[in-house]
């Protein structure tokens, strides 16, 4: 009896052990080292989002506005519907300068989610560690401090169509993209597995 | 140095240009918010459009929404944005009743000061009739087009989101057509109403989620 637990105890933890996001995928040679993420890459264009949040059970609107002000870097505002400001972040290359933030998300754990969820959504190009195949998909692995991004993209379109962070075992954040053209995302929800938060977007339309 | 006062002639002369702004004289403003005042005893109901602006310096254009508000006395306010999304927000008591595009929501700001204050201001600034606020210190303008006040916050805390707050008011019938926003990094908000319609009926059920 005590083998057979210790032997499912064991078992579990491989399991556990085991990285879902690349589960079943078969991974292949690469030649490409760079990977480029499109949808927060063109200076010339105000990315406006309409945003919902949702944190447990309770829910927040808002809209996201993202300019890339730099070769490396990025500009994220949230405001409210009424246009006051939430949030106000530049990031330049790894540098994080918090321009503003309303008092009561003024709290370190909050701070450091939101920098670290938008740092991975404008983020535009990273080294490819490995290279995994699905039947539709190259899923692209790369570093993130001490955790893992990969990167989803679609073999005929070669759209970006998700990101996942993860620690070594197990998955963060999931970042999913729907784009009609592959340079715009249409619409972005970014969503935790280890908080119930989720951050539904929207891009405006135009006039 | 002598940049420096270049500069300041610049600023100076793009500042007259904008608009032909000058100070209100003590009488003026007496009977600028006696008018104001009047204005906003006989309003019983207020039915508008507006467009709003989002300024922040470092976009190519303002980021751009509109809708309607619906104002019934004494202090029920009613923001609906229709484009490019559908959002609505009730001011009613202690309550903001909050409806983002289907998914429904309330918030409790008996307790907030700040958020009191702010629906105070919004109500407030719909009618024009703040002057009286003990929270801002108020200054009057005038122009060939318009009336100004503008609203600078005592208290700090408010200070640290919004550095001042302008109310554009009609010449002719000293309603407020434009409310603007700035705040402490001098990026704003303008509202601008159009279509309004004065003292109609509203019935209370708009005022409900």
């Amino acid at each position: 009896m005590i083998r057979f637990l210790a032997i499912s105890l064991f078992a579990s933890l491989l399991v556990s052990c085991t990285l879902r996001t690349t589960e079943g995928l078969r991974q292949v040679h690469f030649n490409k080292t760079e990977l480029e993420n499109p949808y927060f890459s063109n200076p010339e264009i105000d990315y406006v989002y309409k945003a919902k949040i949702k944190v447990y059970s309770k829910n927040f609107g808002g809209i996201l506005i993202v300019k890339k002000t730099g070769p490396e870097s990025h500009r994220v505002v949230f405001t409210t519907e009424f246009g006051s400001k939430l949030f106000d972040f530049q990031f330049e290359g790894d540098t994080f300068t918090k321009n503003f933030v309303v008092e009561d998300l003024d709290k370190k754990f909050i701070v450091n989610i939101l920098k670290d969820d938008f740092k991975l959504l404008v983020n535009e190009s990273t080294t490819v560690l490995a290279v995994y195949e699905s039947t539709n998909q190259r899923v692209y692995k790369t570093q993130s401090d001490e955790r893992f991004n990969f990167y989803f993209i679609e073999d005929k379109s070669e759209k970006l169509e998700k990101i996942v962070n993860t620690s070594k075992t197990k998955e963060k954040v999931e970042i999913v993209f729907a784009s009609a053209e592959g340079k715009i995302a249409d619409t972005i929800v970014i969503k935790h597995s280890n908080i119930k938060l989720k951050i539904d977007l929207e891009k405006f339309k135009e006039e | 140095m002598r940049n420096y006062f270049l500069l300041l002639f610049f600023i100076g002369i793009g500042s007259t240009f904008q608009a032909q702004e000058s100070a209100m004289n003590a009488s003026e403003i007496v009977s600028f918010k006696e008018k104001v005042i009047a204005t906003a005893k006989t309003t019983k109901s207020i039915k508008t459009d507006f467009v709003q602006y989002k300024h922040l310096d470092f976009l190519a254009d303002d980021v751009k929404t509109s809708g309607k508000m619906s104002f019934k006395a004494p202090n029920l306010v009613k923001w609906e944005y229709t484009n490019p999304y559908q959002y609505s927000v009730i001011f009613k008591e202690d309550q903001l009743l909050i409806n983002d595009g289907g998914t429904k929501s309330k918030v409790d700001i008996g307790n907030s000061k700040l958020f009191k204050k702010l629906n105070q201001l919004i109500v407030n600034s719909v009618k024009g009739n703040m002057f009286n606020d003990a929270d801002f210190t108020v200054s009057f303008f005038k122009s060939s087009k318009y009336n100004k006040a503008v609203f600078i916050p005592k208290d700090k805390k408010i200070a640290g989101y919004i550095a001042s707050f302008e109310l554009l008011f009609n010449k002719n019938d000293a309603q407020v057509y434009e409310v603007k926003m700035v705040e402490p990094s001098q990026d704003f908000t303008r509202i601008i109403f159009s279509n309004r319609t004065l003292n109609s009926t509203i019935n209370d059920s708009v005022f409900s989620n």
